[in-house]
């Protein structure tokens, strides 16, 4: 559910400002939000002191973000530590930043050479030996040249190709390397090199650029002092890696409390800039939990002391889009909330569909999976993945779903008699519901059940919501839901599952209520209600994708006989029962995560709600957990 | 085996396999867009995911109605 918020107006001497602000960033509940401005109200403009000094501040934390990125890691700050003074901490972080920013280059600069090297490594000995042939270099540019495996008739080309363009003015060496391809060198006298680079761009030849600190140097020194710095490399790479993890020792925490108290300083400047001022008073408002106003208002008033007011701004003076969005749920429906934020929130004041989610998401991925054997195999997986995890991570929250998914699966196993497909039925399980190999016909009326009642639920849910505003679009819902209840019950009374006595006046009803649904949603409402139908449809791919991996499994059981050896039979079956888990898993959750986002939100959802994002202390979990919920 | 059975199976076939290839088709246009997307704006996953999942309806119902084709047909 979306908890009630509550608009604040707070009010206080204006010496008194900053410590309230500081009280209220202590608490954590407050979204401050910039006041309406009247005649009396005006903004609280920073001096030109007060504006620099914001500007040095936020110098620092674009220093420690920096420095903190370039160390790779974020170590914990200590719990309590001297505050510094901002001087210092621009400082300590500013030759941070620039000790960090000279590693990394450094770094770069010679994981860049080893590269290039490395692209000269396979002709290493291919060019040595076409050095040692004497060749002249004074006055000369040298291309390292490499021709595919079939390169004779193209080396012939080339070569009369340079000879029309050059002359006799160059010599081309080639010799095979070791991979198989030729190396070649290309000697052109310097005042042709820019000709011969040109030529060699159009034949669509790969040349090998020289590392500037070889480019004076003969061919065979070249190749040499190549693979002198091939062994040199990884050691310089190693002492740079050891001067980092020494600043990341020595300085890593230190870094990382100045990040969290310079973020917090800059939190409260920011705020500073949302307060609206008389002479002698200070006005701030702000979103707050309606459960938790009482409590905030008790703890603000006896820490800002005497003076400092708090009153509640009336429901009429802001509308609904404006607050802020804080899905709270029980504990067992919290982890749905992941799926939820998958996407945009829902405005303020309107359905927090997570309940239904909790429902309706792990008992469709059970119908699916349906098999005693891949649900407890689930349940092992999502266990793991519970215990590595830590508290209020997406990580937690999918192994918690992934737990939910895996007691339904267990269940409709059971219901279908399947453990790793038909091998429950050799070992004495029986279908209690039906069998999904041979009963596609009861099984995709009961996926089209599950769909009627999905969809009904939707639409209920829909005139709901819409019941508080516009009631006749309300009932237009309530209308739609209920001719979808109508059409199907005369389907099962034209098919003989219902008494056939029922059929007329089930589709005297339904056309009775035609008009009263165009009366409520519109003249496109036939049209729409056509969509619904086709939406209750689509829940026959649970059904599909059902068969499909009992299909599979049942294969993967027959694999035991198919061979000659029993025991390769057990691996390729082991091998297609894993396979399949893996689809069964995956499958299902696409699918039924569709089935919510398109067939299920569609009937009622209202994207567009903002994250509620309190004025609090800086730290980098919360900070982690703004920007995942963005 | 009498023509009749071999027409059943037949258009058990096309029924699954003409969507099945009208998803493919599809599909192969949505991927490369999915994924200049993402590369772009990676908070899209899901939006993309489903976008992916949407032309699957059609082999899915195409299945169904093969199946269909095959049960009624007694196959």
């Amino acid at each position: 559910m979306i908890l009630k918020m509550s608009r604040i107006r707070m009010l206080g001497p204006r010496e008194r400002l900053q410590s309230c602000l500081a009280c209220i960033q202590d608490l954590g509940l407050v979204q401050l939000v910039e006041p309406a401005e009247t005649e009396s109200l005006s903004p609280l403009g920073l001096t030109p002191e007060q504006e620099h000094h914001v500007r040095s501040v936020r110098d620092v934390v674009q220093d420690v973000d920096m420095a903190l990125e370039l160390l790779g890691e974020t170590p914990s700050p200590p719990r309590a530590a001297e505050d510094l003074p901002l001087t210092e901490a621009a400082l300590i972080a500013g030759r941070a930043r620039r000790e960090l920013e000279a590693l990394a280059e450094q770094r770069q600069s010679l994981e860049e050479e080893r590269a290039l090297i490395l692209k000269f490594r396979p002709f290493f000995s291919a060019f040595r030996k076409i050095g040692d042939s004497g060749l002249d270099l004074d006055g000369i540019r040298v291309f390292y040249l490499v021709l595919r495996e079939d390169g004779e008739e193209e080396l012939r080309r080339m070569r009369a190709a340079l000879r029309q363009a050059l002359g006799e003015g160059f010599e081309l060496l080639s010799q095979p390397s070791e991979s198989g391809e030729s190396a070649m060198l290309l000697a052109v006298p310097m005042a042709d090199a820019a000709k011969a680079e040109q030529l060699l761009s159009e034949a669509g030849v790969q040349s090998l650029s020289l590392p500037a600190q070889f480019e004076e140097q003969g061919v065979s020194a070249t190749i040499q002092r190549m693979q002198a710095r091939l062994e040199e490399l990884p050691k310089e790479l190693a002492a740079l890696e050891q001067e980092r993890a020494r600043i990341a020792r020595e300085r890593g925490r230190k870094l990382a409390w100045i990040q969290a108290s310079v973020r917090d300083h800059l939190a409260t400047v920011v705020a500073m800039e949302k307060a609206v001022v008389t002479p002698r008073a200070f006005v701030l408002e702000g979103w707050v939990p309606k459960a938790v106003q009482p409590d905030l208002e008790r703890r603000l008033s006896s820490r800002c002391g005497p003076g400092f007011e708090i009153e509640t701004v009336s429901s009429e003076e802001w509308s609904g889009d404006t607050a802020p969005v804080v899905l709270h749920n029980p504990r067992l429906f919290r982890p749905f909330e992941a799926i939820t934020r998958m996407m945009p929130l829902p405005k303020y004041g309107t359905v927090d569909p997570t309940p239904f989610v909790a429902v309706f998401f792990p008992m469709f991925f059970g119908v699916v999976l349906g098999d005693v054997g891949y649900g407890t195999l689930l349940a092992a997986v999502s266990l793991i993945l519970r215990l590595r995890s830590k508290a209020d991570t997406t990580l937690r929250s999918v192994s918690e779903i992934g737990l939910a998914c895996a007691l339904f699966s267990v269940i409709f196993g059971f219901l279908y008699g399947e453990l790793f497909g038909d091998l429950g039925h050799r070992l004495g399980l029986h279908p209690i519901i039906f069998n999904r190999e041979e009963a596609f016909f009861p099984f995709l009326g009961f996926a089209i059940a599950l769909g009627l009642v999905h969809i009904v639920v939707g639409l209920l849910v829909g005139a709901v919501k819409m019941f508080r505003g516009d009631k006749r679009r309300a009932l237009g819902k309530g209308m739609a839901a209920l001719m979808v209840v109508l059409i199907a019950l005369a389907l099962l009374a034209a098919f003989d599952m219902l008494p056939e006595r029922f059929f007329t006046p089930l589709v005297i009803t339904t056309l009775v209520a035609l008009p009263i649904l165009i009366v409520g949603e519109g003249v496109l409402a036939p049209i729409e209600f056509v969509s619904t139908l086709g939406n209750v449809l689509s829940y026959a791919r649970i059904m599909a994708v059902g068969t499909a991996s009992v299909m599979m499994a049942v294969v993967a059981n027959r694999m035991v006989g198919a061979f000659g050896s029993v025991i390769v039979g057990i691996l390729f079956a082991l091998v297609f029962h894993l396979i399949n888990f893996v689809l069964g898993v995956f499958s299902p959750t696409i699918h039924v995560l569709r089935l919510h986002y398109v067939e299920f939100f569609g009937k009622f959802y209202s994207p567009g709600g903002a994250q509620y994002r309190p004025f609090r202390h800086w730290s980098p979990r919360e900070s982690a957990s703004d920007e995942r919920s963005e | 085996m009498e023509i009749e059975t071999v027409f059943l199976y037949v258009s058990a076939a096309l029924a699954v396999g003409i969507p099945a290839l009208a998803t493919a088709w599809a599909q192969s246009r949505i991927g490369p867009a999915a994924a200049a997307a993402l590369a772009e704006k990676p908070e899209l996953t899901v939006t993309v995911v489903l976008l992916i999942a949407i032309p699957e309806t059609l082999a899915i119902l195409g299945f169904v109605v093969a199946v269909l084709i095959l049960m009624q047909g007694g196959g």
